[in-house]
């Protein structure tokens, strides 16, 4: 197939695959995830090197359809190289990508017509109008007449930019931009949606808006890849997720499944003012502290039972010089997560 | 081609919106083609004023003042004016306001039908370098014929073995000076082809701003990969090649544009006369190849979008500058004259020139049309072997 006549991608939103009685529904999307669904995307040892610099370093994952997965990582991790390389914009050094079987490179120009490609900074043109940005992407993955119209009036009541259709986009707030940056990804109706952070700096009410949508969308059938800092985003969005840093997957799985690696381990948080830094090596070095960091005046500790644990803490940390202003004791989620696989706060590391 | 063609209809229309490229691609050039050609009028326009003083009076002497000198008068490039004496001549040359002067001595006509050497002098006024030319041409070209005609005479005395009486050397020479030459050089005179004022600025201006409306396609590139539309497009159904490909043809259709109102502008409010439509359009179409491909060229070393208009605009400035768009090249020194044969500037006008010759048609631009094409073929082709790397992942 040329780019000429790229596949009429599943130009409609998907409809939402059949569920069997082995379903098992999503707690982030609310979809039903089908263990043996169609595998859409795989990627298998993914390598990339910049320089003496190996940016991604043997990252392998699956996407099922329906599925949205989410990379979890900081900011350096490797998730906009992982998915530039899924989408044929990065070369590969190693590995190997494969959508519905299909081999994906830089030069698989059919089968990049069943991507959909948001990527973390806005592309789109300030100058054309929300309509024509629209259509001109549409267009260029092969729709048009009535089909591209419909897609168009679809997709702009989707994002919320129906009445703000006909103005350039220079003109929009930040969150309006961001909100089509998202709907030219998933306008032909792409069998996989590649979003790269597609939140960052989004005001509150458009994110959740935002993070609506994405939603929808795993409901409807569509494989998603999501990449993130933001724990409640992968919390709220994704059935699975990889946890990336320093260009590896330190561990994979449900959000439930995840957790479950730390055990019976609970997670502490310090607000404290004063010798922080040396709070953080004191409590390090205690029985039942599995790990210790701190960011902007809170130390997050992981321990193995924070009943047992508290009061020795608690001392330890006041001797050390710091002042305990306040405590909160979590069940552990996805940042603790992080910090047991890489001995760092989430936040910290994005950040 | 779809995907090109879509590429760039969608430059088009953000180039159209852009105030700025509008200014630079049709009202700049418009505006400084109307202010110079009002400031200068027809200061430029060629013609001289010649006197001739015809010591012979023979009717040698008067052919050459007559039909050849006076062929001047009758194309409307020279006024002529006869005076009695060499000295006349030369105080009128002196004075100034004569271009230059003609002097046919005595004894003109005697001595060439006795096949003796003959010399005319031509008298050059300062600073009229371009006239004298002309002038000393005319005479050359005179005395080629007649050269021609003393070796009829000379070859036909010898078959025969005695000298010629006057009568038969009158009849030879009169069927020699009928004959055909065979190779006809027709308006040699680069100064016979001048523009007038009108034509000449519009015609540089629009070829010296083609440069900058041309260099917008691939320029935009780099604003693609600024905005991250360039990521999104490559991420697409699209072979990088094609991106390159719609690029080049937005800036090809944006140059087709605004040279298309600047012509029908420029005729319309000015006066211009551009020529022969088929020739013009010729011209104009491998104009722009060849300022696309030299643009080409220049961005393909360049990182940024900054230092891609940098570049290019200086390169269109200078090419522009010795290719005459600033001073018409017959009124440039000898040196400015050659280099402007290394730009397509100077091929452009030369092209519109050469379709403004006497009895010149639009034939007679090819040979700066398919010029100005092999320019943009080959540095477009190199350009383009070059850019490949702004679309190209790594």
């Amino acid at each position: 197939m040329s780019e000429e006549d790229p596949a009429p991608a599943a130009a409609e939103t998907p409809a939402a695959p059949e569920t069997s009685a082995a379903a098992e529904t999503s707690a982030a999307t609310g979809a039903a995830v089908v263990p043996d669904a169609p595998v859409v995307l795989a990627a298998r040892d993914l390598r990339k090197r910049y320089g003496a610099i190996e940016a991604v370093q043997g990252v392998s994952f699956e996407i099922r359809e329906g599925e949205t997965y989410g990379l979890l990582g900081p900011n350096g991790a490797g998730k906009t190289t992982t998915i530039s390389m899924v989408c044929g914009l990065l070369t590969r050094d190693g590995g190997e990508v494969t959508l519905d079987g299909a081999p994906i490179d830089v030069g698989a120009v059919a089968a990049k017509a069943g991507i959909g490609y948001v990527p973390q900074e806005l592309a789109i043109y300030p100058d054309l109008t929300a309509r024509e940005n629209l259509e001109f992407f549409g267009r260029l993955y092969g729709l048009g007449g009535a089909r591209l119209k419909s897609r168009v009036v679809e997709v702009l009541a989707l994002i919320g930019l129906t009445e703000r259709a006909n103005d350039r986009t220079s003109k929009y707030s930040g969150g309006m931009q961001r909100r089509l940056n998202i709907g030219i990804g998933l306008l032909h109706g792409p069998r996989l949606l590649l979003l790269d952070e597609p939140t960052v700096g989004v005001d509150p009410q458009s994110r959740n808006a935002i993070l609506e949508s994405i939603a929808a969308l795993g409901r409807h059938g569509m494989a998603i890849l999501y990449t993130t800092h933001y724990m409640e985003e992968a919390e709220r969005l994704c059935d699975r997720i990889g946890i990336i840093d320093g260009g590896l997957i330190r561990a994979e799985g449900t959000q439930r499944e995840l957790v479950g690696m730390m055990g019976r381990q609970d997670q502490v948080r310090l607000t404290v003012t004063g010798n922080v830094a040396g709070a953080v090596a004191a409590v390090s070095a205690l029985d039942g502290v599995a790990s210790a960091a701190a960011k902007d005046g809170e130390l997050e500790i992981l321990v193995e039972d924070a009943s047992g644990v508290l009061p020795r803490l608690l001392d330890t940390v006041e001797r050390a010089g710091a002042i305990i202003r306040g405590v909160d004791v979590f069940q552990p989620d996805l940042e603790a997560v992080f910090l047991h696989l890489t001995g760092r706060a989430l936040r910290d590391s994005a950040e | 081609m779809r995907v090109a063609v879509l590429i760039a209809i969608k430059d088009l229309r953000q180039r159209f919106r852009d105030r700025s490229a509008v200014l630079i691609a049709v009202v700049a050039p418009l505006g400084l083609a109307l202010i110079f050609s009002s400031l200068l009028g027809n200061a430029a326009t060629f013609h001289a004023t010649y006197v001739v003083a015809d010591l012979d009076g023979g009717e040698l002497a008067t052919v050459l003042r007559q039909d050849v000198i006076g062929s001047l008068q009758t194309a409307g490039v020279a006024d002529i004016t006869d005076v009695r004496t060499e000295a006349d001549a030369r105080a009128a040359v002196d004075a100034g306001g004569t271009t230059a002067a003609f002097v046919i001595p005595a004894g003109f006509t005697r001595s060439i039908q006795a096949g003796q050497p003959v010399t005319v002098d031509i008298i050059g006024a300062q600073g009229s370098d371009l006239g004298t030319e002309i002038a000393r041409s005319l005479a050359q070209r005179f005395g080629d014929g007649v050269v021609a005609v003393q070796l009829s005479l000379a070859t036909v005395a010898d078959l025969a073995g005695r000298p010629l009486d006057p009568a038969d050397q009158s009849r030879i020479a009169s069927v020699a000076s009928a004959a055909t030459p065979p190779v006809a050089l027709v308006d040699v005179q680069a100064g016979l082809r001048q523009l007038t004022m009108a034509t000449y600025f519009s015609a540089s201006m629009a070829i010296l701003f083609l440069f900058f409306s041309a260099q917008t396609g691939l320029v935009s590139l780099f604003d693609e990969r600024r905005q991250g539309t360039l990521g999104r497009i490559l991420a697409g159904p699209v072979r990088p090649s094609t991106i390159l490909l719609g690029k080049i043809l937005g800036g090809f259709a944006t140059s087709v544009i605004a040279m298309t109102i600047l012509v029908l502008a420029t005729s319309a409010l000015i006066g211009a006369d551009w020529g022969a439509p088929v020739g013009v359009a010729a011209l104009i179409l491998s104009a722009i190849v060849a300022s696309i491909g030299i643009s080409s060229l220049v961005v393909s070393f360049t990182r940024t979008a900054e230092a891609a208009g940098a570049a290019s605009s200086a390169v269109a400035i200078t090419l522009g500058v010795l290719g005459g768009t600033f001073t018409p090249t017959s009124q440039a020194p000898q040196l400015l004259s050659v280099l402007t044969l290394a730009t397509p500037h100077g091929w452009f006008l030369r092209g519109l020139g050469d379709m403004h010759g006497i009895g010149a048609t639009a034939a007679d631009a090819l040979p700066s049309v398919g010029v100005l094409l092999a320019m943009g073929l080959v540095t477009g082709a190199i350009g383009m072997l070059r850019a490949r790397r702004l679309v190209t992942p790594r």
